[in-house]
């Protein structure tokens, strides 16, 4: 409900050189920031895996993770819906049927900003690498396909930091499928059943999941994702990850200190 | 922001569910606070003002709002005549601007109430002066709705028709 004298468009991103994704936003607010919490060019970086349910980004982190902390930097990770405030009230609206899509967008905006007040912005003020296990794009994805109007939600999600860099695991449907099944099944709202597409799981699945990699796919330059072959094996898929994040961190790290330090990347 | 969004999540669900199917069957909705509470407050607790009136877009815009204004003073006399302790949100217990709850209270919703003055012109409330008695309150009350809608006998439409 805004006041019809105010009806002002956002203001115009500001060039800055802190991002390797080539937008300028690197770290700062995509649009109306939280004023209680400026960012004055903290030096933790933000890096964001996305991809669909399966896809293989928990793996992927975790490798990356490891990979990051044995060269000296200070990781902390952070994933969709693990917030202490809202990850009991989640889970308990979608065990019950009384969610709409209304209800369901603000109740993982409120998740992520709890997390983004009390995990990021101090990470990123600390200087850590901040891993997220999806970000906002998985909102704006799953409620893209659910029909809430695409404009709202780019204003909701106008507080959130623009990361350092996206990497967008790409997956086909039949990939997917293969994949979810030899691990741990179709899940109800990973098959998008209340979209109500069906009674067959399996149809449902292919049909939800279609439109979701059509959402992402149609995000991918305006967020500026580093679209990844997810198909391959882990390893390789990990190689493209680590060299990519290698070519971002390491200039910004002072070389110098890191090679007394005997930290020095092999290339 | 968190608690801007989880009240924002409590108005999404109240409107799907409480406020719109009964303005579709063409019942009056009277709603004990509305999205200006949370423009008030949220703005307050330092939460963007034009973020706030973007995320409440989904709303109903009301077709009457009526705003009781009181002084803080007043407000504060009132609370503290009937109930002991102040609720911690209430007083901005969470601002941190005082261990006090009624200094806290006092500045809170003083501030609070500053911002309900610039919402009156913004989005045209009608501002019930809440001083006086109730039964003079009721009066004006009466008398504006009077204005605003047309209380008339409902007339029971054909599939309505007793058995």
């Amino acid at each position: 409900m805004t006041s019809p004298s105010d009806a002002q468009p956002p203001a115009a991103p500001v060039e800055n050189d802190g991002g390797a994704n080539g937008d300028g936003l690197a770290g700062r607010y995509y649009g109306r920031a939280i004023p209680y919490l400026p960012l004055e060019g903290y030096p933790g970086k933000l890096i964001a895996i996305e991809g669909t349910d399966g896809v293989g980004r928990s793996t992927q982190i975790q490798l990356l993770r490891e990979w990051l902390e044995v060269r000296g930097y200070g990781v902390v990770e952070t994933g969709w819906t693990r917030s202490m405030l809202m990850q009991p009230t989640i889970e308990l609206a979608k065990s019950s049927n009384t969610l709409n899509k209304l209800t369901f967008v603000l109740l993982y905006a409120t998740d992520f900003a709890d997390r983004l007040e009390k995990e990021i912005i101090p990470a990123l003020k600390a200087g850590f690498v901040v891993l997220s296990d999806r970000y906002i794009f998985t909102a704006l994805a799953r409620a893209g396909v659910r029909g809430v109007d695409r404009q709202w939600l780019r204003n909701l999600y106008g507080f959130a930091i623009a990361p350092h860099m996206v990497f967008y695991l790409n997956v086909d449907v039949k990939t997917l499928i293969g994949r979810v099944l030899a691990s741990r099944g179709m899940d109800f709202w990973e098959s998008g059943m209340d979209l109500k597409h069906g009674d067959d799981i399996y149809d449902s699945f292919r049909a939800y999941q279609n439109k979701l990699l059509r959402e992402y796919s149609s995000m991918a330059d305006e967020f500026h994702f580093r679209v990844v072959d997810a198909r391959r094996p882990v390893d390789r898929i990990q190689d493209e990850l680590r060299k990519n994040v290698a070519a971002f961190l390491e200039p910004a790290e002072r070389p110098a200190d890191r090679s007394a330090d005997g930290l020095v990347l092999q290339r | 922001m968190t608690f801007s969004l989880l009240h924002a999540t409590d108005f999404a669900d109240r409107l799907l569910y409480k406020i719109i199917p009964p303005l579709k069957a063409g019942m009056i909705v009277l709603a004990d606070r509305y999205a200006y509470t949370a423009f008030a407050r949220d703005a307050t607790r330092g939460v963007d003002r034009q973020w706030v009136r973007e995320l409440y877009s989904f709303a109903v815009r009301p077709d009457l709002t009526l705003y009781f204004r009181v002084p803080i003073d007043m407000s504060v006399d009132r609370l503290l005549a009937r109930r002991v302790k102040l609720k911690f949100y209430e007083a901005g217990m969470d601002m941190g601007w005082s261990s006090n709850p009624v200094e806290s209270f006092r500045m809170f919703q003083g501030k609070v109430l500053d911002e309900y003055d610039h919402l009156v012109d913004e989005f045209g409330l009608e501002v019930i002066d809440a001083a006086g008695s109730i039964t003079d309150q009721q009066r004006v009350v009466r008398n504006v709705i009077a204005q605003h809608v047309q209380i008339t006998r409902m007339e029971l439409s054909s599939d309505d028709e007793p058995i």
